[in-house]
């Protein structure tokens, strides 16, 4: 009922509170789609914090091989932290080896590792990593303590909630009778993840500006963007 | 307990019964469900003949856009709009209300309503409510004395001013004004201007966004220019989302027949669904 | 970093300081020390990171949560049967997550919990594992496996570490279970099963338990058990998996959907 928590004004003076809040919410958004012998994956590229965008054209995608992109939203300055010391160690691993580049499955459980180090002050992210390993395409998924799961495809950020089960629907096939027989070629990733990115950007205040998209075949790594709306 | 002779007096005003039960339901961990808001960005300005209010067309819930092309320029009286940010449900239901007070005050007094006593009226229902009535305005109106404008805030203090902006692009849309405002502006001049602003608050507010309305209230007339620019295309997408007929499963099937007696349509507008 | 690594290295004062690491070290010690988590900068991390989180109104971390799992012993061995649903709060974060871990060719292990928690921990078993197969020349046997593990665990009591795991496994001469939680239990049973879902999942199995169950109807007593769960317990579902563990190792039995369980369970009522 009322009392004084109803009234802050009249609180007494000199007790000072202190609080620490060492999480911000910076937006975005993130999807991966693996197929037989690639992976596409895309993120947003606006960073924003309440009701103010900071800036439109950001990227949150980190190539940390050639054959491995991770994404990585939240709170920024915490994916900021961690991909650059994830960066440092496959860096690490590559001199220490040789020059040999570390697997796709290796980074994936490294990460996981790393994010379950910090269990009891964890990093407020959102990563999705993406990638080629022996030549076929997988997606890693994590949740923000390090539990590490593969997928075919994954939407992670602000809207994954809605991403999701366009994803689901599309290429997941769920709880469909007749089942479209549509082979998932690179185009048609691409085209999804697009598709999906304007439908968020039309429903989600912290998804908009741009889509930054890789993708990772065994060429190599090639990128577009896309614009959205910016409103 | 009614009865002709001692007729139970009708409860006016809000329902309060409720109010213990929803605290003790959110102090056991209850989510409350959350309140369409409008984030908004609203202006309104004074030119040469009048006054040009403005808005943009979001409405939130939290974090998701629950209507991309709302009204936020409200109807008070012929000669008087009122732009509303906050809780959506009381921003529609004041105006709606202060509007039929207006209404019957026009009847009594046959004359122009003056801009001032709906201002007053205004204040006086949001401050008897301590804010709790979640009501930003900027009212605007041309009235025997002239043109008007005024920001009332939720609390019931308010503002005379020459141009006003509220909602949470009010910051991007006043430096608009600020830097652009001037008097006795010409009407395209100052349609630009308002056009510009509320544009401001669209793309650099996130509580803000989609097209711009405009209203602008003269000596004689008043002219409502509903999405006066879309400022916000949807993207097109590339492939085709249809389903061939038998995608979904079907468990079971009844039919019952009806006659069609009549077929009708009321007008409301159509929602965007491409 | 520098100094403190430079004097790390000299012998008068390095056993002083080496707990004076540099903060990439301090974050990422379980990199070279698996059993060891960073401490985060406030005590008592079980009320503190809660607070971290309701401070704020938009952010909430959603750790993958709910589950189904279960495990009973019988005349043939042990029947381990778990859901494969993942939610974090009223969202559901996977419907694919193999809830059961494979430690050895003997050993199995249910989670149920904080999933991050489980897989986590279940990896530095399955590594302390074979570190004692390869010291002793044999394998470990489930109550040794189930201590390590206990052990662990418990030098974690009261920190926020959110588990409950179904242990099974053979040692060549007979099978056992052994159910283990975040709380530091670690109690050898003949049925157990742990969950959100488990209360439904209880009331199928003990009304068809019995020690003299075939291997057939042992299977379906699980599936079905999980099954009811995954229909009434919102966080359960997904895919039903059942394992078999005997005493000279284990196999996966049946990995069904449980929505064709349904309609097949359906159609076995309306017969």
């Amino acid at each position: 009922m009322l009392g004084i928590n109803q009234f802050p004004e009249y609180q007494v003076p000199g007790a000072v509170q202190h609080q620490f809040n060492p999480y911000e919410n910076n937006g975005g958004s993130i999807v991966a789609i693996a197929g037989d012998n690639f992976a596409v994956i895309g993120a947003d590229t606006r960073l924003s914090a309440g009701y103010n965008i900071f800036t439109r054209n950001h990227s949150k995608l980190f190539q940390l091989t050639s054959s491995a992109v991770l994404a990585s939203c939240g709170n920024w300055c915490d994916s900021d932290t961690l991909t650059s010391i994830l960066q440092t160690r496959v860096r690490q691993y590559s001199d220490t080896h040789e020059n040999k580049e570390i697997s796709l499955n290796a980074i994936a459980q490294l990460l996981s590792t790393m994010m379950y180090g910090r269990r009891f002050f964890p990093y407020y992210v959102s990563n999705i990593l993406a990638g080629i390993y022996e030549g076929k395409g997988y997606v890693y998924s994590y949740d923000p303590i390090g539990h590490c799961e593969r997928h075919t495809y994954r939407a992670g950020g602000s809207s994954s909630a809605l991403l999701q089960p366009i994803l689901d629907n599309q290429i997941g096939l769920k709880n469909m009778e007749e089942k479209p027989t549509i082979p998932l070629t690179v185009d048609r990733a691409v085209k999804l993840v697009t598709d999906t990115f304007i439908s968020a950007a039309e429903r989600d205040i912290y998804t908009g500006d741009g889509v930054k998209i890789s993708i990772i075949t065994e060429n190599g790594v090639e990128e577009r963007q896309i614009p959205l709306r910016k409103d | 307990m009614n009865s002709v002779l001692a007729p139970e007096i009708e409860q006016h005003g809000f329902n309060f019964s409720n109010c213990r039960r929803n605290e003790k339901l959110i102090h056991d961990g209850f989510k409350p469900p959350k309140a369409t808001k409008t984030g908004t960005t609203i202006v309104g300005i004074i030119y040469k003949h009048g006054v040009i209010l403005g808005a943009d067309t979001r409405a939130t819930s939290g974090n998701i856009v629950s209507d991309k092309n709302c009204e936020k320029i409200h109807f008070l009286a012929k000669n008087m709009y009122c732009c509303g940010a906050g809780t959506a449900a009381d921003t529609e239901m004041t105006t709606k209300m202060i509007a039929s007070q207006l209404e019957l005050h026009r009847l009594n007094t046959n004359r122009v309503v003056p801009v001032p006593c709906a201002s007053t009226l205004l204040k006086q229902y949001l401050f008897r409510y301590q804010g709790h009535v979640s009501a930003a305005l900027v009212l605007g109106g041309v009235d025997n004395q002239g043109p008007h404008i005024y920001c009332i805030y939720p609390h019931g203090s308010t503002d005379k001013l020459p141009y006003a902006t509220m909602g949470s692009g009010s910051l991007a849309a006043m430096s608009v004004f600020e830097s652009r405002w001037k008097p006795d502006m010409e009407e395209e001049e100052g349609k630009k201007l308002v056009r510009d602003a509320i544009a401001a608050g669209i793309f650099n507010d996130l509580g803000s966004g989609s097209n711009v309305d405009l209203c602008i209230i003269r000596k004689d007339s008043t002219q409502y220019l509903r999405n006066y620019e879309l400022a916000n295309e949807k993207g097109v997408r590339n492939l085709d989302y249809t389903y061939k007929r038998g995608t979904t499963g079907v468990l079971s099937v009844k039919k019952i027949a009806f006659d069609v007696v009549e077929e009708s349509t009321s007008g409301i507008e159509k929602m965007d669904t491409n | 970093m520098a100094l403190n690594d430079i004097l790390k290295h000299m012998p008068s004062v390095g056993d002083m300081l080496s707990d004076y690491k540099s903060t990439e070290e301090m974050d990422f010690i379980n990199l070279s020390q698996n059993k060891v988590l960073s401490a985060p900068p406030y005590s008592n991390p079980v009320e503190n990171l809660a607070k971290l989180h309701e401070n704020n109104d938009n952010i909430k971390i959603n750790f993958d949560h709910g589950t189904t799992t279960l495990g009973f012993i019988y005349q043939g061995g042990v029947v381990l049967a778990v859901d494969s649903r993942a939610t974090g709060g009223q969202y559901i974060g996977s419907q694919s997550v193999r809830k059961v871990v494979e430690i050895n060719d003997l050993l199995l292990g249910t989670l149920a919990g904080g999933a991050a928690d489980c897989t986590y921990w279940y990896r530095v078993l399955t590594s302390e594992c074979r570190l004692y197969e390869l010291r002793n020349k044999k394998k470990i046997s489930l109550a040794a496996a189930t201590k390590i593990m206990n052990n662990i665990i418990y030098s974690y009591k009261n920190s926020g570490l959110s588990m409950g795991m179904i242990l099974a496994g053979g040692d060549m001469n007979q099978v056992s279970l052994y159910y283990l939680d975040s709380d530091g239990t670690r109690t050898m049973g003949k049925v157990f099963s742990v969950g959100s879902g488990s209360i439904f999942a209880y009331g199928v199995l003990d009304s068809g338990y019995k020690w003299e169950l075939t291997d057939e109807q042992a299977y379906e007593l699980g599936r079905r058990s999980i099954y009811h769960a995954t229909h009434r317990d919102a966080y359960s579902g997904g895919t039903v998996r059942v394992y078999h563990v005997k005493k000279d190792g284990w196999n996966l039995i049946s990995e069904e959907d449980c929505l064709d369980l349904h309609r097949r369970y359906e159609a076995e009522k309306k017969k």
